[in-house]
């Protein structure tokens, strides 16, 4: 299997790498957690004040958010170089890439881990999950942790397309780091909340444009179970795969189109 | 022909970047392009087993040329054909016939010892294990790698990043090789050095080779043949031997005169510089001889003082940058 085995390579390198600057990185690790963790408390805070929103309690609202910080913590596991693709192609180090005889978004995606945000938040994401679903008494069955699994999966997906759609600006010298941060992030925000929260327009937003309710919220909907979810189409619940793969093939297409319109920079940079 | 290159040209689109702030906002909202032309409609072509140097000044489109041979950019117009294949169109399977080094950035990994970024691209060429511990031997004696192989790559000094880095573009034996500027910024002997490594390479192996260079010295020590480019367009294209030939023949005599005049004139002689009452006149010995030179300008003029100079190629590539030399477009 060779990809198998340049990929555990480039993780070998990677992995080296982030070892060789061990207390910078736990550091790192350590002040992710707690920025994320200072808008969990901000959170918790809040909504102490009402026992519940719109018939949803505090442990409910917190297991929606594991989600989203799992699913980010192995989409930078995963796509760092996705995430970070601006100052490849800034630097000129992508010019390196397209001399070798491997694929340009293998090399992309394995060349690059940031193992520091992927702890930061995978290890807050677990915390969590673990506390929320004890106190929701949410059963672990077989297929509930697989659809779990796989809804993590398909919402890190979900999340390298959008980062993917931007990056593909970079292919014509576009700098959109701060737009693509705005719609990410602000989106992420405010998906923390239920969608039932929401006036029907930014519902519409985080379903059909920057599909992160597929995330979360209806996913999260399969263990919930919570009564509003008949305002929605029942299959919503299960489409985040669906959703993920077509993105993901579908800004992919972009993304090749993008490189064969790939100019280079020049070598005053450096 | 191993490289075949024919009227190729490539085009950068520039962003129209105007100063002031009232442009800064009318640029975003209405950017302007412009066209800049980097390579201009050049041809050449390459047999196998030559050792070319490409020369010319900043800007002059060689890195470009380099970039669209290694298959990075894609040419706006014309045929690039290596090894009978199109360098972009065919990217995965050409590259893993080429080496490429970038003389400007290394693509060792910063953070970790050489021997890591040579592990992985055992990996990447799928080399058996057998080949890259010849390879390997073989580099660390001549470029004495083992002596900073285990030291993290950040740590090294410039000669020793770009010695790793020529090994690590030759690891995986391919048949042509493309350097952009492997040895800029280098010290006299770690120049010397890499001169050496790449001309034995050149001769033992037979491995195809195309540097570019700003460094006369680099294309006289190693290649056969030069191209010499500029804003685009060859301008000359010859072998190097032709060129030193050239260069062998032509003089430069400087001479002090001991008083002012106001025209000189010396048969065979033009004077290309005038500084008070030092006048510098340039000629070739096949066309006229030293003595004879002399003895008129002593019989005409009083002299003070006189020397004749041997011009260099540096100067020769001078002066086909500045335009002159029409004599010397098509030697070969």
């Amino acid at each position: 299997m060779y990809p198998l085995r340049l990929f555990l390579k480039y993780f070998q390198l990677t992995l080296k790498v982030t070892l060789q600057y061990k207390f910078d990185r736990v550091l790192i690790a350590a002040a992710v957690m707690i920025r994320e963790m200072a808008g969990v408390i901000i959170l918790i805070l809040m909504l102490n004040r009402f026992v519940m929103i719109k018939g949803w309690q505090i442990d409910e609202i917190l297991f929606l958010y594991s989600f989203l910080f799992l699913s980010y913590s192995l989409f930078v596991f995963f796509f760092t170089g996705i995430r970070d693709f601006e100052d490849l192609v800034y630097s000129g180090e992508f010019d390196r890439f397209l001399v070798r005889p491997v694929g340009i978004l293998f090399q992309v995606i394995a060349s690059k881990v940031d193992y520091t945000a992927a702890l930061g938040h995978g290890v807050l994401g677990i915390i969590l999950l673990q506390k929320t679903a004890s106190q929701l008494g949410i059963e672990w069955t077989a297929s509930g942790i697989l659809f779990y699994i796989l809804m993590l999966l398909g919402g890190a997906l979900i999340q390298a397309s959008i980062f993917m759609i931007a990056s593909t600006f970079c292919f014509w010298t576009v700098r959109t780091t701060n737009l693509r941060n705005m719609l990410f992030f602000n989106s992420r925000k405010i998906a923390a909340y239920p969608l039932s929260f929401y006036p029907g327009l930014i519902q519409k937003f985080l379903i059909y444009v920057i599909p992160f309710g597929f995330v979360n919220y209806f996913p999260a909907q399969y263990f919930l179970k919570k009564p509003e979810m008949n305002e929605f189409w029942s299959g919503f619940m299960f489409l985040n795969p669906v959703v993920a793969a077509v993105l993901f093939a579908l800004v992919c297409l972009v993304w090749n189109y993008g490189l064969k319109h790939y100019s280079s920079t020049g070598n005053a940079l450096y | 022909m191993l490289i075949q290159v024919e009227q190729l040209v490539k085009d950068y689109q520039l962003n129209k970047n105007q100063k002031g702030f009232f442009h800064a906002i009318k640029n975003l909202l209405m950017p302007e392009y412009q066209k800049k032309r980097a390579v201009n409609g050049i041809s050449f072509s390459i047999s196998e087993g030559e050792m070319v140097g490409f020369i010319g000044p900043n800007g002059a489109g060689k890195s470009t040329t380099v970039k669209i041979l290694s298959g990075v950019l894609k040419p706006t117009s014309g045929k690039v054909i290596v090894n009978g294949m199109d360098p972009f169109r065919n990217r995965k399977k050409y590259v893993s016939q080429i080496g490429v080094v970038f003389g400007q950035r290394t693509q060792l990994w910063w953070d970790l010892p050489a021997e890591d970024t040579f592990d992985l691209l055992k990996t990447i060429y799928k080399i058996p294990d057998a080949t890259f511990k010849k390879n390997m031997d073989m580099f660390s004696e001549m470029l004495d790698l083992h002596e900073f192989l285990h030291q993290p790559v950040r740590q090294l000094s410039l000669g020793q990043r770009m010695r790793a880095d020529i090994a690590a573009a030759m690891i995986h034996e391919p048949a042509i090789l493309f350097f952009d500027e492997p040895t800029i910024g280098l010290d006299i002997v770690a120049k010397e050095r890499i001169r050496e490594f790449i001309r034995s390479m050149n001769q033992e192996k037979g491995i195809t080779m195309l540097f570019t260079t700003h460094d006369m010295q680099d294309i006289e020590k190693t290649c056969e043949r030069m191209i010499v480019i500029d804003r685009g367009d060859i301008v000359c294209d010859s072998k190097v031997d032709e060129i030193r030939q050239f260069s062998d023949s032509e003089r430069k005599l400087t001479v002090k005169f001991g008083r002012q005049y106001d025209r000189i004139e010396l048969p065979g002689a033009q004077m290309i510089k005038e500084a008070g009452n030092t006048k510098t006149f340039q000629f070739r010995t096949n066309e006229v001889k030293i003595p004879e030179l002399i003895a008129e300008l002593m019989s005409r003029y009083e002299v003070l003082d006189l020397t004749v100079q041997e011009t260099d190629i540096e100067s020769i590539i001078k002066q086909i940058y500045e335009g002159g030399a029409p004599a010397y477009e098509s030697v070969s």
